[in-house]
């Protein structure tokens, strides 16, 4: 009982845990994928430099 | 409490974009814009800036390629989101890039359960330049606008692929302590680069490889600080979260 107490305290609940996770990682590959390798030319255009600064494959 | 936690890696991930975007103006920018000069050498026209002098395959290749050369550069149809110059847009995509990488490197820790502290970041920001930054430039450079590339759509699935296998084989290596997971983890993080990076059959370009070697230490330069920063930035703000939990 103690000890699940102290591990909800420190990262919350496995269950909880895996759900931020996951959203966490959705959430970021969406970004990562929109800002540096979606092919679209305003997005392109736009992150482009970056794009280049950060090695994501380009043109 | 869910909402906390991403809270806490998007504003790291967004305060981490800022410290790049001055960064990539000091270090990286500048060598894009010469690069720029060189790229349009001999060729007024933005269509050609992409495709290498005298290469008929690349020149195709380059065709076929869904993301057409025209909109690659200032001045041409594409045009900025929201508007934004060039400056804006470098800054609007360092912000997405760092809230992403935030959010991933968040995923990270809470499946792996390794803790990232404050002691712990610059390791996990190691992890993450490794993953990201380094073992993909392995195979694939950072480049400069007008060098020869293949087709876009393979280095991208390299790209993804070399990533995913990375840190999966970044996880066996350092974080299982069996034998069997050490070893594994070696030959996933090999597999990509003995299976080798789609290259130019054709690798000459207007642009000055002395640019080019250049670019690529300040785009790993700046990414390595990137991370490190963001690391810290996680590192501290879960420090923060457990002591209020």
């Amino acid at each position: 009982m103690a000890n699940k107490t102290i591990k909800t305290h420190t990262i919350g609940a496995a269950g909880q845990r895996i759900t931020i996770a996951v959203t966490a990682l959705i959430v970021g590959a969406f970004f990562i994928f929109g800002a540096g390798l979606a092919n679209s030319a305003v997005l392109h255009d736009t992150a482009h430099d970056a794009r280049h600064a950060y090695g994501f494959p380009c043109h | 409490m869910m909402v906390r936690y991403l809270l806490a890696a998007l504003v790291a991930g967004l305060i981490a974009g800022v410290f790049m975007s001055v960064a990539q103006e000091i270090k990286v920018t500048p060598l894009i814009l010469h690069a720029e000069e060189f790229e349009n050498v001999g060729g007024a026209h933005v269509e050609q800036s992409l495709a290498p002098r005298g290469s008929s395959i690349l020149a195709l290749a380059d065709f076929l390629n869904p993301v057409t050369s025209a909109h690659a550069h200032e001045g041409a149809d594409g045009g900025s989101l929201f508007g934004l110059d060039r400056l804006g847009g470098t800054i609007l995509a360092n912000l997405v890039v760092g809230a992403g990488y935030g959010l991933i490197l968040l995923a990270a820790v809470l499946l792996t359960g390794i803790p990232i502290t404050a002691k712990t970041g610059v390791l996990w920001g190691a992890a993450g330049w490794l993953t990201f930054q380094f073992l993909p430039a392995l195979g694939l450079p950072p480049e400069l606008p007008g060098f020869p590339a293949v087709d876009l759509a393979d280095r991208q699935v390299w790209w993804i692929a070399t990533v995913l296998l990375s840190a999966a084989g970044l996880y066996l290596l350092v974080a299982r302590s069996e034998i069997w997971a050490k070893v594994l983890g070696v030959v996933v993080l090999a597999l990509p680069h003995v299976y080798g990076a789609p290259q130019p059959e054709i690798i000459s370009s207007d642009v000055p490889a002395l640019l080019a070697a250049e670019f690529a230490v300040a785009a790993l330069a700046t990414t390595a600080f990137f991370w490190v920063v963001l690391g810290l930035l996680m590192g501290a703000a879960m420090d923060r979260l457990e002591e209020g939990a």
